[in-house]
């Protein structure tokens, strides 16, 4: 059995495609999940001292304790909350102009379509700064309002450009058989148009509302201390709170995630993940 | 008759505009107010001096010529580089080998590599530091394995940055890879290994030209991205000197409170930006060139 641990012999025994497959899903594994794994754990530990790799005891004693901190909740609240509203602002603006530049060619679109693109050309953190001082003159800081406004920058994009591939894919013949049997332009929008646009509507909802939760810099640079989302929160978690706890607070995190990835997966399918990251 | 005709297409196609305006326009104005105003702002106020009439260049001055600035330029700009050219090889080699290795393991790392893109950046970043530290997982294996104390010293370190930015940037260009390899008929490459072509010579002759511009492409948004990256190393590095220019802007706003200053290291992040956007503009223009003949 433990000929098996020395890597020559291991690569002889099992040949060389097989070696290079366990070599990549090691390397892979470790890097990338290792980490989070590690995490997970941890979550549910109570006592991990130096050095044992796996807690000496493990318990709910930190979610205990996470679930009684009212600032840790306050922010979980907050985060869901900013995250609906950011998701509702950004569709009633944005999917407008969706359909707008995926309808009608006129001139300036070309301009209009990339300047969607502008806050991704700039760095962040000088864009957030900007905005700070902006936000001073224009007594938006520490305002919901301007907190909303930040989480938008990074999902508009996502909100016009996944839902004008999603109209433009919906051939103009069916909008004009509609409206030749007498459906109004609105009407059809909602029953012809929107229907069939929806996964792609849906895939952009949920980057924005992932956007939004995932969203620290801005919040931290404009929001705090009147608003502090989760990801804010985790700033002070990760300095102040012990390890257990900040792990329960980190799961709690990707809790949202993984329920939208497990929708997300349900219903659009995987290629629709991969091309909204495509325009980015 | 024909008049009335081409008036009503004429007021047809002018109410068409309108509305496309009338669509179109919310969502532009909140571009225009929350991005490009602040934007614009933020060039300006880097000419400027508190207090003082006039544009002047004495922030940039100060950037470039006091050493400290300069070395946190130079230090910003190697982290960027070996962060891009890294993350491009390791990603390049995972997407070939998910393109071409057809086996159970490369069909299951092809579902996983996605997911790191969706956890929280915060909670990536937490689980590599509790794993990287020293007192973390490799430390405690260390010494579980092989009965040695050791300490990895990646906290604070560059090598500890490089290690996060690498977690975050090989799932995104290895998907942006892949589009491009997933492009390349496999009857193509079928037909040339018949003809007697070696695996290295189908690779060198047949799959980087065809890939090489999507590589740029992916290795110029990593370049970008991480310009202007503050929580990473934020969070790994500290106060560590030379920093980041991320973390230089975060303390001339919130420490010194230098908003003139502020705006130039963001203008600097983005004429480092803008550097690589050239090479990507040249490296496609070339590709023109070479399609011409």
């Amino acid at each position: 059995m433990f000929t098996m641990l020395n890597p020559r012999k291991f690569y002889r025994a099992v040949g060389r495609k097989k070696f290079l497959d366990f070599f990549v899903l090691t390397v892979f594994l470790l890097f990338f999940y290792g980490p989070l794994t590690n995490l997970l754990m941890l979550a549910f530990a109570e006592i991990y001292q130096y050095p044992n790799l796996i807690p000496q005891k493990f318990g709910f004693k930190w979610w205990e304790f996470v679930l009684s901190q009212k600032t840790m909740m306050s922010a979980v609240g907050q985060s869901f909350m900013f995250a609906i509203v950011t998701t509702v602002f950004s569709l009633l603006i944005c999917l407008p102009a969706a359909y707008g530049l995926a309808r009608y060619k006129f001139p300036g679109r070309r301009l209009v379509m990339f300047s969607f693109m502008l806050s991704n050309a700039f760095p962040k953190i000088g864009l957030y700064t900007s905005i700070g001082i902006m936000y001073y003159k224009l007594n938006l800081m520490g305002t919901f309002l301007g907190v909303v406004l930040i989480h938008m920058i990074n999902t508009m994009m996502f909100m016009v450009w996944i839902p004008c591939g999603a109209f433009s894919s919906v051939h103009r013949q069916q909008e004009e058989a509609a409206r030749d049997v007498g459906a109004g332009p609105f009407l059809t929008f909602c029953k012809v148009t929107l229907p069939m646009a929806v996964p792609g509507i849906a895939v952009a909802c949920i980057y924005t509302f992932l956007g939004s939760m995932d969203e620290a810099q801005g919040t931290l640079l404009v929001g705090v201390p009147q608003y502090q989302t989760m990801p804010v929160m985790m700033y002070t978690v990760i300095s102040d709170y012990n390890v257990m706890a900040a792990a329960v607070y980190a799961l709690a995190m990707v809790i949202p995630t993984i329920v939208l990835l497990v929708l997300l997966r349900r219903y659009v399918g995987p290629e629709a993940i991969a091309s909204g990251f495509q325009m980015k | 008759m024909s008049d009335i005709l081409q008036n009503h297409a004429k007021r047809k196609k002018r109410n068409q505009l309108l509305s496309a305006y009338a669509l179109v326009l919310p969502a532009f104005i909140v571009v225009l107010l929350i991005v490009a105003y602040p934007i614009v702002n933020s060039v300006i106020r880097s000419f400027t001096v508190r207090g003082q009439e006039g544009f002047t260049l004495a922030n940039y001055v100060y950037f470039f010529t006091e050493p400290r600035e300069l070395a946190n330029i130079l230090y910003t700009l190697f982290v960027v580089v070996v962060t891009s050219v890294l993350s491009t090889v390791f990603a390049y080699a995972l997407a070939l080998y998910l393109r071409f290795v057809k086996s159970r393991v490369s069909l299951l790392i092809g579902r996983l590599y996605l997911i790191p893109r969706f956890i929280p950046g915060m909670v990536a970043i937490y689980a590599v530091i509790v794993t990287i530290r020293d007192t973390g997982v490799i430390s405690r294996l260390a010494l579980l394995l092989f009965g040695v104390e050791f300490q990895p010293a990646l906290m604070f370190n560059t090598a500890g940055l490089l290690t996060m930015n690498l977690w975050f940037n090989i799932p995104f260009s290895a998907m942006l890879i892949s589009a491009a390899l997933a492009g390349i008929p496999d009857s193509m490459i079928e037909s040339a290994r018949d003809v007697g072509a070696g695996r290295l010579c189908v690779f060198r002759t047949m799959i980087v030209p065809m890939s090489i511009k999507d590589v740029m492409v992916a290795a110029t948004f990593v370049f970008m991205g991480n310009v202007g990256g503050f929580t990473t190393p934020y969070l790994i590095m500290g106060s560590v000197q030379p920093k980041m220019l991320g973390i230089s802007l975060f303390d001339q706003f919130a420490k010194y409170a230098d908003m003139e200053r502020a705006a130039a290291v963001s203008v600097i992040m983005f004429l480092i930006c803008s550097v690589s956007a050239v090479v990507y503009i040249y490296s496609n223009l070339k590709e023109r060139a070479w399609e011409k003949q």
